[in-house]
């Protein structure tokens, strides 16, 4: 039988029933990140588009998705999807019950959380092209899209690496 | 006794809905102006004149031809306006007329249009003057709930996502915007083109009323197969059921 290290970590995935509001996902995240033990955050979610990508009116700009921002830490990163789900790492199992109490204070309705391997291990072809062959950090792998830009859709909240 | 169509089996409300919409005996829940509709649907700007691609039908000369004298031509048709269209997303989440129901409705009530159904829209297309009397049906009548359908010309997306948190169906291009008195206004055109003034559509309908008027079979409202625990086909079912098999049957066998 294998027995479970006391330093494994724990990913789930919180899906609420609707589409948070910039203001909503961005109280749920500060309630998660205060409720601790968060090694990895991954936001997923349809596009929001800058400007209109198809049509007569394309290249119009949408002036309702500019500007919108997550603060986390002393972190901001821009808001570029309606947030639908979120992906987290945390340091431990007893770290869930934190996260879906944060859930029950902040969301107006219903949610799942489900725990499930959501970040690759080891880097795929598309992580090869990405950051080379050698990634220092592994605790980027899996968290932005292949075609996405790492700078523009991800931040460091820490430098200390969660398993070290 | 004079033929009446059935359109569409089934006891259940859905059954019943669609046979509405199919019927073209639908509920007026409101009125938006001509106008607006114009507005919303982005082709020319309201009270402009109707441009043409061709002559009017009087001026033309047609040939002798019997359906031709047995057909009345469309007013667009008439007077040779240009073919547009008009094309709605409508949420899976119990919106009043989900995919095939507005074609349904379009190809059985609508002359001279062509309805056509994809993956959480449809799109009905006539020539100009019709299209807008046909477009300003949909938006008036139930078959249209202002939170749950929009008019969306391109990035349609919204169909099957969740509901935002104040109830609206997602739009990527932000057209629609929810007020704080609760009423429901385009901002922007069917292709995302800003209006210079909103258009008001009014209020969304409750939970409850759409769950009743919608034309969607959903296993948390009127579910296909019956209620859980006690399945009971509806006759909608049983009906597809046939007609599958007879056509597989005659694709196989067509003797």
């Amino acid at each position: 039988m294998v027995t479970k290290s006391d330093t494994e970590t724990v990913q789930i995935e919180i899906f609420p029933r609707r589409f948070l509001n910039p203001d909503t996902a961005q109280r749920l995240l500060d309630e998660i990140y205060r409720s601790g033990g968060v090694l990895r955050i991954m936001i997923q979610g349809p596009n929001l588009p800058r400007a209109v990508p198809y049509g007569p009116g394309k290249g119009l700009p949408i002036e309702e998705h500019k500007n919108m921002l997550l603060e986390l830490g002393d972190q901001a990163i821009e808001l570029r999807v309606k947030v639908g789900r979120i992906g987290l790492e945390l340091e431990s199992e007893e770290d869930i019950e934190g996260v879906r109490a944060a859930c029950e204070r902040t969301l107006p309705f219903s949610f799942d959380i489900k725990k499930r391997q959501l970040f690759h291990t080891k880097p795929t072809v598309s992580d090869y092209a990405k950051y080379g062959s050698e990634v220092e950090d592994k605790r980027i792998l899996g968290m932005v899209d292949p075609k996405a830009k790492k700078e523009r859709n991800l931040a460091m909240l820490s430098d200390s690496r969660g398993d070290s | 006794m004079a033929y009446k169509p059935q359109y569409y089996p089934g006891t259940t409300s859905v059954g019943k809905n669609r046979r509405k919409h199919m019927s073209g005996d639908l509920e007026k829940l409101r009125d938006i102006s001509d106008a607006d509709v114009v507005t919303v649907m982005g082709h020319r700007a309201p009270g402009a004149d109707y441009p043409s691609t061709h002559p009017p039908l009087k001026e033309m000369g047609e040939p002798d031809c019997p359906i031709r004298q047995l057909v009345e031509p469309t007013p667009g048709a008439a007077a040779g306006d240009r073919i547009r269209y008009s094309q709605f997303a409508d949420s899976m989440y119990n919106a009043p007329s989900v995919p095939y129901w507005r074609s349904y409705w379009g190809a059985i009530n609508c002359r001279g249009a062509d309805p056509g159904t994809l993956s959480g829209r449809q799109i009905i297309e006539a020539r100009e003057r019709d299209i807008e009397q046909y477009t300003k049906v949909q938006m008036d009548s139930e078959m249209t709930d202002v939170s749950l359908s929009s008019m969306r010309g391109c990035t349609v997306h919204g169909h099957s996502l969740r509901l935002a948190e104040d109830g609206t169906m997602f739009d990527m291009l932000a057209r629609t915007e929810m007020g704080s008195d609760g009423k429901v206004s385009y901002v922007k055109d069917q292709v995302g083109i800003p209006l210079d003034k909103k258009v008001n559509v009014g209020k969304p309908m409750s939970e409850a009323e759409v769950a009743k008027r919608t034309t969607i079979f959903r296993h948390d409202n009127v579910a296909f197969g019956g209620a859980q625990g006690a399945r009971k086909f509806d006759e909608g079912l049983i009906a597809l059921h046939h007609m599958w098999e007879r056509r597989s049957r005659w694709g196989f066998r067509p003797e």
